[in-house]
């Protein structure tokens, strides 16, 4: 092993950058982008005068940007943005309320399975922004404190993007890297994601019995009126033609393997036919797409890439290699509960995609791992679920805690621990157990 | 008669400070205005799609917290009125302040991991807020 400076400079840098991110002292993206701008001008400038400071040039780095991933976030997030206008998931959640009756227990296990589902299909933030807001209205319509449903739903969304190829940003990552089909996928995936779903809707009725029972049976007839006038489909035309393409696009991802259709070219399919018929306003439509999100993929994607041509995931893979013993099985609880935990702490993503290459290594060293996919399904569960451990543990949860802030419910690093360790530790096992049964 | 604004985001956490506010109008017989202001600052650090319209939503939940608080107030026999303004919530809510002419401001002071103020910059905010509106403040600590 080399340990010369550029190993320590990248080390240092991809610390910080990991370091910024957990403590929110900048926004991710310009994290990452600081990162991978401080690499290459160590790269450019400090190996001119000294060439050991040469870790990776531009040239080199962009060859490790996944633009599958980039393209398939991007159509991802254009389709998301016109069906966001539909009003339909309000409309959905609305209509979960009728239906049950405002009984607690029922909507309570509706809302948390509607928001699973949803984080399967959408991004999990964005499913947090269009179902959290009227979650907390129902919820104070029914005398319940927004908790109860608020932080399920949360936990729902984490489990629940963990079903698909598109729903959660380390399933994306791993799924493409190891060419998975999303009927190959969301079949291996489905027994983990059903077994952590029921043991979600479990937890949440225990943890939450005191406050459901305590519900409201009769509601305030304005605060109803209220709650239905923002639970209207706002524009029925536009829904109509953002289902026929959300349906036949998942067709089509179901049956992109056949035709050998990268991922990112079946999102954008769908967005593009999405745009010709709908013609939105292509200026709003452009400046509505998270651009940040999509800086932030390519620099952690270069980060990562420095990382690596400095040989700091070798290093990683000795010690993990070490140790494991070479045991494929410890290597996998190993995988699990690493990825779980430093999920819980940071963002899943620069996470995932620096564990990533270690694992392609560990792939290698392990005899028993070769054409054994298990440290691969170890990564997606353990950085899915991992997630869930605290409230800075994923964007979603983030945007789920700033949004009760907004109606004035304070959720303490503790609070939400309470439930989130729970839930995290149990998936956990059920990942392991499964994994380990499975492979 | 003078105009009580209260500022609030609903919820438990400004409870007290919505009672207080309903109850000094009941004992001054003033109008009372409730304000929401819509922040989507907790979304700053965050690199995550944010492809819907995050301020809309906010919007909305807004006017759903001030039926909430008019319906308190109505139980107490206070026919409150609502305003919802989206921006930083100094500049806001001086500037509805200044519109609605308001001789009292109530605001809550929450503590702790979500405070929006520290205890300096909460005391100069409240300086700043007697001086451009002229009106009397009363703190309720949550």
């Amino acid at each position: 092993m080399n340990y010369d400076p550029s190993f320590f400079i990248t080390l240092g840098i991809f610390l910080l950058v990991l370091l910024a991110i957990g403590f929110r002292w900048v926004h991710e993206t310009a994290a990452v982008l600081s990162g991978a701008v401080a690499i290459w001008l160590v790269h450019y400038v400090g190996g001119t005068f000294f060439p050991s400071l040469h870790i990776i040039g531009f040239d080199e780095a962009m060859a490790f940007v996944d633009w599958n991933v980039i393209f398939l976030v991007l159509g991802m997030m254009i389709f998301m943005a016109m069906f966001s206008e539909t009003g339909f998931l309000h409309w959905l959640a609305y209509r979960a309320f009728r239906l049950t009756r405002g009984n607690a227990w029922l909507l309570g296990l509706a809302l948390i399975l509607l928001t699973g589902v949803t984080s399967s299909f959408l991004n999990n933030v964005t499913a947090m922004l269009l179902l959290i807001p009227l979650t907390i209205q129902i919820a104070e319509t029914v005398g319940l404190d927004p908790l109860a449903y608020v932080i399920p739903e949360v936990l729902a969304a984490n489990i629940g993007g963990a079903a698909t190829l598109i729903g959660d940003p380390p399933s994306t990552i791993v799924g493409l890297h190891l060419g998975l089909g999303f009927l190959e996928y969301a079949i291996q995936a489905a027994p983990v994601v059903v077994i952590s779903m029921l043991l979600l809707l479990g937890a949440s009725a225990w943890l939450y019995r005191r406050e459901i029972a305590g519900a409201r049976k009769r509601y305030s007839a304005a605060l109803i009126r209220q709650l239905e006038s923002g639970a209207q489909i706002m524009d029925p035309s536009l829904l109509r033609k953002a289902g026929i393409v959300g349906v036949v696009t998942l067709f089509l991802f179901f049956v992109a393997e056949f035709f050998g259709l990268p991922a990112s070219v079946v999102a954008l399919t769908g967005a593009t036919w999405l745009i010709i018929w709908v013609r939105p306003d292509m200026y709003r439509m452009l400046r509505e797409v998270d651009w940040t999100t999509l800086v932030f993929f390519i620099g952690i994607f270069v980060l990562v890439g420095g990382v690596k041509q400095a040989g700091i995931i070798h290093w990683v893979v000795q010690i993990v290699d070490r140790l494991a013993g070479s045991s494929l099985d410890r290597a996998m609880v190993f995988t699990v509960w690493l990825s779980g935990l430093v999920s819980g702490v940071i963002d899943n993503i620069p996470f995932t995609v620096a564990a990533l290459p270690v694992v392609d290594l560990l792939n290698q060293a392990l005899p028993a791992a070769q054409g054994n996919p298990v440290l691969y399904w170890a990564l997606i569960f353990g950085a899915d679920f991992g997630g869930n451990l605290t409230y800075v543990g994923g964007a979603a949860n983030i945007v789920a805690v700033g949004l009760l802030s907004q109606a004035g419910y304070r959720v303490s690093f503790g609070r939400f621990m309470r439930d989130g360790a729970l839930v995290v530790v149990t998936t956990l096992l059920v990942v392991t157990l499964w994994l380990w049964i499975r492979y | 008669m003078g105009t009580i604004l209260c500022a609030t985001r609903g919820g438990v956490d400004s409870q007290p400070t919505q009672r207080r506010a309903i109850s000094l109008a009941q004992e001054r017989g003033n109008r009372l205005v409730f304000l929401y202001v819509v922040d989507t600052t907790f979304l700053n650090t965050v690199a995550a799609p944010l492809v819907v319209d995050v301020a809309s939503q906010l919007r909305q939940m807004g006017q759903f917290q001030l039926a909430m608080a008019q319906e308190q107030a109505a139980e107490q026999e206070i026919e409150a009125e609502i305003v919802i303004r989206q921006g930083p919530l100094r500049t806001e809510l001086i500037q509805v302040a200044q519109e609605v002419q308001a001789s009292l401001i109530v605001l809550g002071y929450p503590k702790g991991e979500e405070a929006r103020f520290d205890e300096g910059d909460f005391q100069n905010f409240i300086g700043e807020l007697t001086a451009k509106t002229g009106a009397e403040v009363v703190i309720v600590e949550s």
